[in-house]
């Protein structure tokens, strides 16, 4: 049970956006994607969401082809978290979490709906913002309102335990220190309900306390890939970002010049 | 059993107690306007007498043959309209798309009058040639709803502005063929100029109204369920794919759909400005953005004011008619300055 991307390439107008990209989602862990801005890793994102159709290769979900999965299915399996979210008019902030609610004709979990929704406000404690204007909220808040939108998205009773993916683009920006802790928290805790995690992320201090796998791309192509530890070498990262980075035993654990 | 309906109401993303109260009382207008229209015009006539099993024979004639069938076409249309303005400025996620403003309308009207000048003068008196006009009405407005869909794609955040420049370009064109085509032509089907710029209900017969509002009432009954996946297009389409909205099927439907709703509109009363545009806003403004709610509101406030604008425009200069494009226009008008103003302060 994983989401697979196998050697996907996506070619614009005759240009390489990505080349030979494979990618594993796991329930139960973080994969996480690293690579300076450009590097194509949200591009990255959106072909395994299926946003995008790869020019070569396949994204598989649960070992069957992305193709055959129909588009109700597929969003009972994923949810994607985008960097930004515009909305045309004036909805509240409540409407919008709403929009998560993906099984209002599916019988058996439509009752469940108060309850889902209760839990996942309490969990993104977002009880005063309810009732504001989605328009009018800080970046901060609104990145907050999505995440509550994606993880409503996923939510599925406790007697039902199949596998869900939660795709991750930059969620952290616009955050302050208090609320990106608390997304941190939240992340990690639904790696234990049978959800696989995929992030892409520019602070590589917070990637190196999160991931369990990750990803260095740059120019479409795939660096290196594996277990955080073997992938956060000094030369390796220096050599990526173009920076020279020292990655200390101590905290903090890497450091810029 | 006896647990579903308390169950039911917690289960899904339903309207709230404010949204059904509005609801309730624009039914009520709706239904007010709609008996107020029927017993008044230039020979009021008491509702009660008719109830009462009124024993005058013109007075029957006035009602069944000439009153009833106007005011349920302005009813019809007004719904059409109202509808097709809330599903339009959601599809496009523009609170500028009225099917006036943007030319939709005057694809119908020009299909509409195009089949007129086609269709030998024998064959558009038959029923066969008065439901043609209708279904090329319908084909106009498809035809220009696709067009504005390719065209505005590619211009995307300044889509809004380009969508009304589109439709400035299509409504003169439109406004030159109808003009060269109601001068040329001897068919005195055509009708006037200023049916088709201005728009009446004074032409409605028994015979076009019955398809007209089987056409425009399972449509509106087929939009009416599109409001789920509206409320996610809010989002972009991209976000809608990803919460599971087949973004492709949801534009077909509501394009098709609205296409049906203005042609018989348009064909049957002429292009008439600015329901499309004030119904959605004033219903958005009593009661909120969802479109669950704004949908069935949006049908019946158009429905009412349609019918109020109707009564108004052969009740006020009696026993002459104003054309009630006029009286929509001067609601209307004003309205759409105090949008643009206000969209200006919030930068949309």
């Amino acid at each position: 049970m994983t989401i697979k991307s196998h050697g996907i390439s996506l070619l614009i107008n005759g240009e390489k956006i990505i080349s030979h990209l494979d990618l594993e989602i796991i329930p139960g862990e973080i994969t996480a994607i690293l690579g300076p801005n450009g590097a194509g890793k949200s591009t990255a994102l959106k072909i395994l969401a299926g946003d995008i159709q790869p020019s070569y290769g396949d994204v598989k979900y649960n070992n069957i082809n992305l193709s055959e999965i129909s588009i109700v299915e597929r969003a009972r399996l994923r949810s994607v978290m985008s960097q930004s979210q515009t909305v045309a008019f004036d909805f509240t902030t409540l409407e919008i979490i709403e929009m998560g609610w993906i099984h209002e004709n599916n019988e058996s979990y439509s009752f469940s709906y108060s309850d889902a929704l209760e839990e996942i406000i309490n969990i993104c404690d977002l009880h005063s913002l309810l009732l504001r204007r989605f328009n009018t909220l800080s970046g901060g808040e609104q990145k907050r309102v999505n995440f509550a939108r994606i993880l409503l998205q996923l939510w599925i009773p406790k007697t039902d335990n199949y596998s869900r993916y939660l795709l991750l683009d930059e969620p952290f920006t616009n955050l302050d220190i208090f609320h990106e802790l608390k997304m941190l928290k939240i992340i990690k805790s639904y790696l234990s309900k049978n959800i696989g995690i995929l992030i892409v992320l520019h602070d590589l201090n917070v990637a190196r306390k999160l991931a369990d796998n990750v990803t260095l791309m740059r120019d479409g192509r795939t660096i290196r890939q594996g277990p955080t530890d073997e992938v956060f070498q000094e030369d390796l990262l220096s050599k990526t970002f173009n920076t020279c980075v020292k990655v200390n035993d101590t905290s903090p654990k890497i450091t810029f010049f | 059993m006896n647990e579903i309906p308390i169950s039911r109401e917690r289960t899904s993303v339903a309207i709230n107690k404010n949204q059904s109260l509005i609801l309730s009382f624009l039914s009520m207008f709706c239904i007010f306007a709609l008996l107020a229209a029927i017993s008044n015009g230039s020979y009021p006539i008491s509702l009660f007498s008719i109830l009462k099993g009124g024993e005058d024979s013109i007075q029957k004639t006035i009602i069944i043959d000439i009153r009833l069938p106007r005011v349920l076409l302005s009813c019809f249309v007004g719904a059409s309209l109202g509808i097709c303005g809330a599903v339009l400025q959601g599809l496009f996620r523009n609170p500028l798309a009225d099917p006036g403003l943007i030319g939709v309308s005057a694809g119908a009207a020009l299909g509409a009058a195009i089949a007129i000048v086609i269709l030998p003068p024998g064959l558009s008196e038959s029923l066969t040639g008065q439901l043609l006009l209708p279904i090329s009405g319908i084909l106009g407005a498809l035809i220009v709803i696709v067009l504005l869909f390719s065209v505005t794609k590619g211009f995307g955040g300044h889509s809004t502005t380009y969508l009304l420049l589109m439709g400035v370009a299509i409504n003169a064109i439109v406004g030159v063929l109808i003009g060269v085509l109601t001068y040329i032509s001897t068919n005195t089907e055509l009708r006037t100029l200023t049916f088709w710029t201005m728009g009446s209900f004074s032409g409605a017969t028994w015979t076009l109204l019955l398809p007209a509002s089987v056409a425009i009432m399972s449509s509106i009954g087929l939009l009416i369920p599109t409001a789920k996946n509206l409320n996610l297009i809010q989002l972009g389409e991209i976000e809608a794919y990803r919460l599971g909205v087949n973004v492709q099927k949801l534009k077909t439907r509501i394009i098709v759909c609205c296409a049906i709703c203005i042609g018989v509109s348009v064909a049957l009363s002429g292009i008439i400005g600015f329901i499309g545009l004030v119904v959605p806003h004033i219903a958005r403004l009593l009661g909120g953005v969802s479109h669950k709610y704004l949908l069935p509101s949006a049908s019946l406030l158009g429905a009412g004011i349609m019918i109020s604008a109707d009564l108004i425009s052969r009740i006020i200069i009696e026993p002459m008619e104003l054309p009630v494009g006029l009286i929509t226009s001067a609601i209307g008008s004003p309205f759409f300055l105090w949008l643009i103003f206000r969209m200006r302060k919030h930068d949309y």
